[in-house]
C-alpha cells in the first residue's frame, strides 16, 4: 500500500497552522458580536425612544439603518475570518442576500405587523395593534369583494389579449413587408405610460363630445357614444385600453418564441404536406407552450396591479363596476388615510395572487404533460 | 420707543445703525410734518396706481397670463418685503414649498411671483408640486410619520386640526401680521379660522365658498321663456333662486335646444374628485340642512351622529338622482373640474356650484367662452329648511332658507415649526409667505386665473376692477355674489376636524354606488355614508373630533 501520511514538514505547516485558525475563528465571533450588539443596541434604543420608554435616543430611524450596515459589513468579515476560502466565496453572495432581506423581507414582515393595527393617520392615539379586526372588516366590505370580483373579469380577459397577441406575432413572423416597421409600430403602445393611455385615449379620444373615437362611433350609428357609463361598456372599455397598451409585451414573447422554432421541423411540416392550421396546431402552438404560458403569467401579474388606467379615466365608477383592487387600496390609503386596513387588504391580495399564481401554474403544468403525451 | 414697533424691529433683525438711521428720519419728519405728509400722499397714491398697473398685467381679455406676467406682479408687489428685509439678507438660505399644480396654477404662480423675491432677498426654493388628489395624503403622511420635509405649505383651513393642532406649524410673528393687513380678511376668515389655542398660523391667500353661476343668455331666452309658459310652469322664465327652482328650471331644459346645442340645466358632479367631490353636494344639502337657530348641520355636535343620512341631505341627494337623465351625457363620469372647467366655461350647462375660480377665469381664461354670458348669486335657497332638533321641516318667516356653503374655508399659507430653530431661516419663510399673502399680490390674484378667490374687503372695490378692464356690471355681479356668501349670517362653514376629508371620500363611494342605481334609495345610499362615518369617527377618536367639531363650531 502507498504510504499517504503527510510528510513531517507539511505535519509542521498543518500543526503552526492551527493556532492562528483558532485565533482567526475567535476574532470572527467577536467581530460578529461587536456588529451584532451595536445593530441589537441601536435599534433596541430607538423602538424605547420611539415609544416614548425613555428620552434618550436618535430623531430618525437613520442610525439603525447605519447600525445594519455596520453589522452586515461585520457579518462579512467574520465569515471571512472564521470560514476562510469558503467564508470569503460567501461575500458574493451576502450582499444580494442581505440587500433583499433589508428590502423585501423586512417591508414584508414590517407590512404584516402594519395590517394588524388600527392606524389613521388622522388619529390622535396613532398606531394600535387591533387583533384580527381589519381582517373582519374586509370579509364584509363589500367595495373589497366588488374590486376582486372585477379583478376576476379583468384576468380572464388576457385569454382573448393572448390570442389577439399571438395572432399579431405569426403575422410579424411571415414574410411580410416592412416587417421590422411594423415591429417597432406595435410595440408604441407598450412605451407609453398606461397615465399618458388614460389620458390621451380614455380622456380625450373617448370623450363624447369632442373625441375622434366618439366621432367615429356616432359616424357609425351610435347616437350617443357613452363609453364609460354603463357598468359592463365601462368595464370592457378599460379592459380594451388597458389590453392597447399591454398586448405588444405578449406580442414580443410570443415573437421570440416563434423565432426560437427549429427550421427542420417547419421544413418537415411542409414537405409532408401540412396544411397552415394543422402546422400552427400541431406544431406552432404546442411548440410555443412554455412561451406562452410565461407570457400568460407575466401578463397577469401585470393585469392584478392595474390601476392607474383606472384611477384617472373612472375613479372606479359607475358604482364601482370598474373598480380593481389596488385602485381600491389606493382609495383607502390615499383619501382616507388608513394605513393598517389598507395594508391588510395589499397583504390579503398578495396571498391571494401566490396561491392563484402557483395553483394556475400546477394546472398549465398538468394540462401541458397531458398535451404533450396526447399530441405524441 | 412703542414695545410693538420696538419687537418689529427686533423681528426684523435691525441693527442697532439701522435703528439710528430710522431714529434720524423718524426726526425729520416730525421737523418737517408738512413736508412729511405731503410724502406720505403720493406714496398712497403711488400704492393706487401700483394696483392700477398690477392689474393691466396682462389686461383683462389679453389671454391667460403667462410665467412672465406672475414674474412682473412680483416684482411690482416687492414693497413689503423691501421693507422689513435687507438685499441678499438670506443668501444661502433654501426653503422647501409644498403646494399645488392644479390646472397649471397655484404652485405655477407662487414660483413668478417668488423670483423677484428670491433675486433680492438670495433665498432659494425648492418645490413640491402635488395633483390636488394627491394632497391630502402627501400632507396626512407627513404628519402621521413625522416626515415633515417642507418649511413652507399650502394648506386649507380644514387641516388646521391636524397640523397647528400638532404643533408642527410655525407661529406668525407681528411683524409678519402688520405686514400683510389682516385686518383687511373678510370676517369669516378672521379668528378662530387660522389660530390655534389663540395662536395664529395662517397667511390667507384666499377665501373659499361655492357660489351659483349661470348663464345668462339661456334665461334670456325668448323660446324658452314662451315654452315655459306654454308648459304651464308658474312664474316667470328666470334664474332659480331657491334649489325647487333649479331642479324645475333642469326638467325643463330636458331636450331642448339652444343655438343649435343640447341645451342642459345644473350641472352635478357624479364621480368623486379625491373628496372634494362631496362639496358639491354640500352646496345643494346645505339650504336644506343649514337651520339658522343652529349652527351644525353636518353632525350633531354632541355625539358625532351623522347628520348626512337625515331628510335634509337626503332630499338632496334624491335631487341629483331626480334629474340625472336631463344632465349631458356621461355626466357620471364628470368630476368637479370637468363641470367647472371642460362643461360650464367651455359652453356645456346653464347652472353651476363652484368655487369664485369660474368667475374669475370666465373673462381671463383662454378657454372660456361664457365669459360675457355669465352671471352670479350665492347659492340658491329653499322654501322650507329641515329643523333637525325638532326632527321636522319649517317654513320661515322671512322666506326662502339660505345657506351659501363655505367649502374649504380657502387656502392658507402656512410656516412650518422645523425653521424656528433657525432664526434666518424662519425670518426668510415668513418673509416669503408674507411676500404671497400680501393685499396688493392678492387682488391680482382674485383677478386672474390663480386658483384663488377674493378674500380681503379691499377686493370688493368696484372700481379697481373696472379700471383694470371688467366690465362693471359683471364684476359687480360676480363680487356680490362672493361678498354676499361671505357675509350671510346662515353661511354653512365647513369643520376643521382631523380627517375631514376622509369622512368625505368615503361618502364619494357610497354617493357612487348610489348614483349608479345599486341602492334601493337615496335613503338607502345616505345611512351607508353615515354607517361609514360614524366607523370613521370611532377610529381617529370620538371624544376628540366632539370636542374640536365644538370648536370650530364656536360652541
Amino acid at each position: 500500500m502507498q504510504d499517504v501520511s503527510p510528510s513531517h514538514s507539511e505535519l509542521d505547516d498543518i500543526v503552526a497552522a492551527e493556532p492562528a485558525l483558532e485565533n482567526r475563528g475567535r476574532w470572527g465571533v467577536l467581530v460578529l458580536a461587536g456588529g451584532t450588539f451595536v445593530l441589537v443596541s441601536t435599534f433596541a434604543i430607538q423602538l424605547l425612544h420611539a415609544n416614548g420608554s425613555i428620552a434618550f435616543g436618535f430623531d430618525t430611524w437613520r442610525p439603525v439603518v447605519y447600525a445594519y450596515l455596520v453589522w452586515a459589513v461585520s457579518l462579512g468579515a467574520s465569515q471571512v475570518l472564521r470560514r476562510g476560502q469558503a467564508g470569503s466565496r460567501a461575500l458574493f453572495v451576502l450582499p444580494a442576500v442581505l440587500f433583499i432581506a433589508a428590502m423585501v423581507i423586512f417591508p414584508l414582515t414590517f407590512g404584516l405587523y402594519i395590517s394588524f393595527t388600527d392606524w389613521n393617520l388622522s388619529s390622535f392615539e396613532g398606531r394600535k395593534f387591533n387583533g384580527l379586526d381589519n381582517l373582519r372588516q374586509m370579509m364584509s366590505d363589500v367595495f373589497y369583494w366588488n374590486a376582486l370580483l372585477n379583478m376576476l373579469w379583468y384576468s380572464l380577459a388576457v385569454l382573448v389579449e393572448y390570442a389577439i397577441a399571438f395572432g399579431l406575432a405569426l403575422l410579424l413572423h411571415a414574410e411580410i413587408r416592412a416587417r421590422k416597421f411594423f415591429r417597432v409600430v406595435f410595440l408604441l403602445p407598450l412605451m407609453l405610460s398606461p397615465v399618458a393611455v388614460s389620458w390621451m385615449v380614455g380622456k380625450s379620444m373617448m370623450e363624447i363630445r369632442f373625441g375622434p373615437l366618439a366621432n367615429l362611433a356616432r359616424w357609425l350609428g351610435w347616437e350617443t357614444p357613452i363609453f364609460f357609463s354603463d357598468p359592463w361598456l365601462a368595464k370592457a372599455s378599460i379592459m380594451v385600453m388597458d389590453a392597447w397598451t399591454f398586448i405588444p409585451l405578449m406580442m414580443i414573447m410570443l415573437l421570440a418564441g416563434l423565432q426560437t422554432l427549429p427550421k427542420e421541423v417547419m421544413e418537415a411540416a411542409k414537405v409532408d404536406g401540412a396544411t397552415a392550421w394543422q402546422t400552427f396546431w400541431k406544431i406552432v402552438f404546442p411548440l410555443t407552450l412554455p412561451v406562452s404560458i410565461t407570457a400568460i403569467m407575466i401578463r397577469i401579474i401585470f393585469k392584478l396591479k392595474l390601476a392607474d388606467i383606472i384611477i384617472n379615466v373612472t375613479s372606479g365608477g359607475p358604482g364601482g363596476a370598474t373598480d380593481s383592487v389596488t385602485s381600491f387600496i389606493f382609495r383607502e390609503y390615499r383619501d382616507r388615510s388608513n394605513v393598517g386596513y389598507g395594508t391588510l387588504l395589499a397583504m390579503v391580495y398578495l396571498v391571494i395572487i401566490v396561491v392563484a399564481l402557483t395553483t394556475l401554474l400546477n394546472l398549465l403544468g398538468r394540462w401541458m404533460r397531458g398535451y404533450g403525451q396526447e399530441e405524441s | 420707543m412703542k414695545s410693538h414697533v420696538y419687537q418689529r424691529l427686533l423681528a426684523m433683525q435691525a441693527s442697532r445703525r439701522n435703528v439710528l438711521k430710522g431714529a434720524v428720519g423718524a426726526g425729520a419728519l416730525a421737523l418737517g410734518s408738512a413736508s412729511g405728509l405731503a410724502t406720505l400722499v403720493p406714496r398712497a397714491s403711488a400704492q393706487g396706481s401700483l394696483r392700477a398697473e398690477m392689474l393691466k398685467i396682462p389686461g383683462v381679455g389679453a389671454g391667460s397670463p403667462t410665467d412672465a406676467d406672475w414674474q412682473k406682479v412680483g416684482e411690482l408687489c416687492l414693497g413689503g418685503t423691501k421693507a422689513t428685509v435687507q438685499e441678499g439678507e438670506f443668501a444661502g438660505v433654501q426653503l422647501t414649498f409644498m403646494g399645488l399644480n392644479n390646472q397649471n396654477l397655484h404652485n405655477f404662480l407662487f414660483r413668478g411671483f417668488l423670483k423677484p423675491w428670491e433675486a433680492y432677498t438670495g433665498a432659494r426654493i425648492n418645490w413640491i408640486d402635488l395633483a390636488q388628489a394627491d394632497y391630502n395624503a402627501r400632507l396626512q403622511q407627513s404628519i402621521a410619520t413625522g416626515t415633515v420635509d417642507f418649511d413652507i405649505l399650502q394648506m386649507g383651513a380644514p387641516f388646521e386640526g391636524d397640523v397647528c393642532g400638532k404643533g408642527l406649524a410655525s407661529v406668525m410673528p407681528d411683524w409678519v401680521r402688520d405686514l400683510i393687513e389682516m385686518d383687511d380678511y373678510v370676517g369669516y376668515l378672521k379668528e378662530p379660522v387660522g389660530t390655534w389655542d389663540g395662536k395664529t398660523y395662517r397667511i390667507s391667500i384666499d377665501g373659499d365658498c361655492h357660489n351659483f353661476n349661470y348663464r345668462t343668455d339661456y334665461f334670456e331666452n325668448e323660446d324658452f321663456a314662451k315654452a315655459w309658459k306654454d308648459e304651464g310652469h308658474a312664474g316667470d322664465w328666470a334664474v332659480p333662486t331657491t334649489w325647487q327652482q333649479v331642479q324645475e328650471v333642469t326638467k325643463f331644459l330636458k331636450g331642448k335646444t339652444i343655438d343649435g346645442f343640447p341645451a342642459n340645466g345644473y350641472l352635478d358632479p357624479l364621480k368623486g374628485w379625491g373628496g372634494f367631490g362631496f362639496y358639491f353636494l354640500a352646496s345643494r344639502a346645505t339650504a336644506y340642512a343649514k337651520h339658522p337657530d343652529d349652527s351644525a348641520w353636518l353632525f350633531d355636535p354632541d355625539t358625532m351622529k351623522p347628520r348626512v343620512n337625515n331628510e335634509a341631505w337626503v332630499r338632496a341627494i334624491q335631487d341629483v338622482l331626480d334629474v340625472m337623465d336631463a344632465q349631458p351625457p356621461d355626466q357620471i363620469n364628470a368630476d368637479p373640474g370637468t363641470t367647472g372647467f371642460q362643461q360650464f366655461l367651455a359652453g356645456t350647462g346653464s347652472m353651476l356650484s363652484w368655487w369664485g375660480d369660474i368667475g374669475s377665469s370666465a373673462k381671463t381664461s383662454d378657454s372660456s367662452i361664457v365669459g360675457d354670458v355669465i352671471g352670479f348669486s350665492t347659492l340658491p335657497g329653499s322654501d322650507d329648511v329641515w329643523n333637525h332638533k325638532a326632527g321636522k321641516w319649517e317654513t320661515l318667516s322671512s322666506g326662502p332658507n339660505f345657506a351659501p356653503n363655505m367649502a374649504y374655508i380657502g387656502w392658507g399659507v402656512y410656516v412650518m415649526a422645523r425653521v424656528d430653530s433657525d432664526s434666518k431661516k424662519q425670518k426668510a419663510a415668513w418673509s416669503a409667505a408674507a411676500h404671497l399673502g400680501g393685499k396688493d399680490i392678492s387682488l391680482w390674484c382674485a383677478a386672474y386665473p390663480s386658483g384663488f378667490q377674493p378674500y380681503r374687503n379691499s377686493h370688493f372695490n368696484i372700481p379697481e376692477w373696472v379700471e383694470a378692464g371688467y366690465d362693471e356690471a359683471f364684476i359687480d355681479d360676480y363680487l356680490s355674489s362672493e361678498a354676499d356668501s361671505y357675509n350671510h349670517p346662515n353661511a354653512a362653514i365647513e369643520p376643521r376636524i382631523p380627517g375631514i376629508f376622509q369622512y368625505y371620500s368615503v361618502a364619494e363611494d357610497e354617493l357612487a354606488k348610489t348614483y349608479a342605481g345599486q341602492y334601493a334609495s337615496a335613503q338607502e345610499g345616505a345611512d351607508k355614508i353615515a354607517e361609514a362615518w360614524e366607523r370613521i369617527t370611532d377610529q381617529i377618536g370620538r371624544d376628540n373630533q366632539i370636542k374640536l367639531y365644538k370648536a370650530s363650531l364656536g360652541i
